[in-house]
């Protein structure tokens, strides 16, 4: 499996392009997160390797931009393994290591679509990574 | 002293020490021997036990010492990158707060990141203000220092080393932002905090070897316990310390500043005190397991000094990763570090055999009776149920013309929706009331909100009347934990009471 972001613009949003190419190419597509409005928005995806090109290619030729996100980035030398992210994770993401480091699977992780954790950390030790378009990144940020 | 075999000195822990033979096991170590081969070879073959933790304490500080600048200026108020500090003594004596925020970056960076970033050997900026007097007639201040410069630089913590902690939860239906982290609403999470079986007082519960003058690991270097911590609660295990030691030579790894979103700054303190097994009822005590420490799971999203606790956990529970509260499956994550903490207790195992740390006997012993009072309250402070009210309600099989006429007759501008037992259903206004006229619509349901903003009786009225300004409404309905409505709180009543 194969993680992608597909973001929508304005235009794209109205039509039903994830639709189609699941339609067409037969893809069982397993939908992680999305945040779409009239405005545009995005949706990370799940998509089967073999037909993972075809598929970005078909996303790609309608003019929707797909991406393989890096989504988090966890800065080890500031984050002293409390812990306090971990059963904050709705995807089971973070766990504590045999020796109660703290772990990330960024294969699970669902970055800025998600982000719940972040504003959690203590040390301040993670970042999502913002993609472009996405105005989601730091929605749970209080003001 | 009666038979020499069922007991040992601090002395004679020392002379091994010395000679490089003394026995030491982390207090994780300890816990396994006892289990394997029993409590009183545990006492033959050991001679210290490392305990140590690693959470954020708030009650921590430094006090510095600036040496006089010229002309002198006796310091009236200071900021140390930008981060208040404060000038409790004559000229140039300034005391860091751990929880102080920076004016500039609050809720990010405070008085536990100065002292942090002073301890890693930073520069930090110093602006300082006074009113000047003839022998200090400096009235302002703008440097750049870091601890080399500083004549003394002393953590000085009144509270830290808490025997153990609340596990808290969030019943209300916002996610909200503590200093237990953040809680995500209907008990979506729980956190915790402290080292269970590894917490220094958890294996001396009864203080026998540990009073002021206590040599201890402290922020990576050495320090003193120096009394009992405030609000220390002996008798129901919530014990504390008072400690200090030269921050000049501690590290950065074990001293770091802490950020809580909506919150604010404090800092996690690495601290350690090593446990001489005096004699075997020592051995039995260092032997405590997470299974037998138990603790409260309280609910923070009540904003009151009794908060509601749903039952008990063991920190063996809760270091699980599940507990359960009301019969849920509730995910539950730690705010002090196990790892780190583990490392404490290593570390200071490992001075003890190398020879560069010694055990101290306490010149006095800490209390064990002091009492945790609250506060003394001269002015009370008011409740939602002190100005709450009959709310009128109605069903939902009623029709609109009697609802406009209850509130006609009633004089109200709320009607509360409820089913047959009571229970909160919905809210109509009477501007619902009036749209539904001049739309024509006939059916209640059309027109009734559901998703209803409410209160609970016993919140403070203020937090209550906060409620209403965010959502923009004007009454909330007063329901109990089975929804059942208790009453309605308008902004009428706060206004009259609180006068706003």
């Amino acid at each position: 499996m194969a993680r992608i972001l597909i973001r929508f613009n304005e235009e794209q949003v109205a039509e039903p392009i994830a639709s189609q190419i699941i339609i067409e190419y037969k893809v069982p597509m397993a939908i992680l997160s999305a945040h779409i409005n009239s405005k545009g928005g995005e949706i990370l995806a799940e998509v089967p390797d073999d037909i993972l090109e075809k598929v970005v290619n078909a996303f790609r030729q309608r003019g929707v931009s797909v991406t393989v996100p890096k989504l988090i980035e966890v800065d080890s030398d500031k984050c002293f393994s409390c812990g306090s992210c971990i059963a904050l994770c709705p995807v089971e993401a973070i766990s504590l290591a045999k020796d109660c480091s703290v772990e990330f699977d960024k294969e699970k992780c669902l970055g800025s679509t998600c982000s719940v954790c972040v504003d959690a950390c203590p040390a301040r030790a993670i970042k999502s990574i913002k993609q472009n378009n996405s105005d989601s990144a730091n929605r749970e940020k209080k003001r | 002293m009666s038979n020499p075999s069922k007991t040992r000195t601090v002395e004679e822990i020392n002379q091994k020490i010395r000679k490089g033979d003394a026995q030491v096991l982390t207090a994780e170590e300890m816990k396994k021997l006892v289990e394997s081969s029993g409590v009183e070879v545990a006492f033959k073959e050991v001679d210290v036990v490392t305990t140590g933790t690693f959470g954020a304490m708030c009650s921590s500080g430094a006090i510095v010492n600036l040496g006089h600048s010229d002309p002198p200026i006796k310091i009236e108020h200071a900021w140390m990158n930008d981060v208040e500090v404060c000038h409790p003594g004559a000229a140039v004596d300034l005391f860091i707060g751990a929880t102080n925020m920076s004016e500039k970056q609050p809720y990010e960076y405070g008085g536990g990141h100065v002292i942090q970033d002073l301890v890693a050997g930073k520069e930090v900026e110093l602006r300082a203000t006074s009113y000047g007097t003839d022998c200090y007639p400096r009235t302002a201040l703008k440097t750049i220092i870091t601890k080399e410069d500083l004549n003394q630089f002393y953590l000085l913590n009144f509270r830290n080393c808490y025997q153990r902690y609340n596990c808290a939860v969030n019943s209300s239906d916002e996610t909200i932002y503590t200093y237990m982290s953040k809680l995500l609403p209907r008990f979506r999470n729980a956190t915790f905090s402290g080292a269970g079986e590894l917490n220094p007082l958890m294996n001396d519960p009864d203080y026998e070897t540990m009073g002021m003058g206590t040599r201890i690991f402290l922020g990576g270097g050495q320090g003193y316990i120096i009394g009992e911590g405030t609000q220390h609660s002996p008798k129901n295990l919530n014990g504390t310390l008072m400690v200090k030691g030269d921050a000049k030579k501690m590290s950065p790894e074990f001293l770091q500043g802490g950020a809580f979103t909506g919150y604010g700054t404090s800092m996690y303190v690495g601290l350690g005190v090593p446990i001489p097994i005096l004699n075997e009822g020592l051995a039995r005590k260092t032997a405590i397991q997470d299974k037998d420490i138990l603790t409260d799971i309280v609910d923070y999203s009540v904003p009151r000094r009794d908060r509601p606790k749903f039952g008990q956990v063991s920190y063996k529970e809760l270091k699980s990763g599940a507990i359960t509260v009301n019969g849920k499956k509730v995910r539950v994550s730690s705010l002090s570090s196990l790892k780190m903490a583990k490392k404490v207790s290593q570390t200071l195992k490992s001075w003890i055999d190398e020879g560069s740390f010694f055990l101290t006997s306490p010149v006095e012993r800490l209390p064990t009776t002091t009492v945790f009072k609250p506060m003394r309250q001269t002015e009370e402070i008011p409740f939602v149920y002190s100005v709450m009210h009959k709310a009128v309600t109605c069903t939902e099989d009623e029709e609109i013309q009697a609802i406009a006429k209850r509130i006609v007759t009633k004089s109200v501008n709320h009607i509360v929706v409820v089913d047959e037992t009571g229970r909160l259903k919905g809210i109509v206004t009477s501007w619902d009331i009036t749209r539904a006229m001049a739309e024509g619509k006939k059916a209640l349901a059309d027109i009734e909100s559901h998703n209803v903003v409410t209160a609970k009786p016993d919140e403070p009225l203020e937090i209550a009347s906060k409620r209403m300004a965010q959502h923009n409404i004007s009454a909330l309905p007063v329901i109990d934990i089975e929804k059942k409505v208790l009453g309605i709180v308008t902004s009428e009543d706060v206004s009259e009471l609180l006068g706003r």
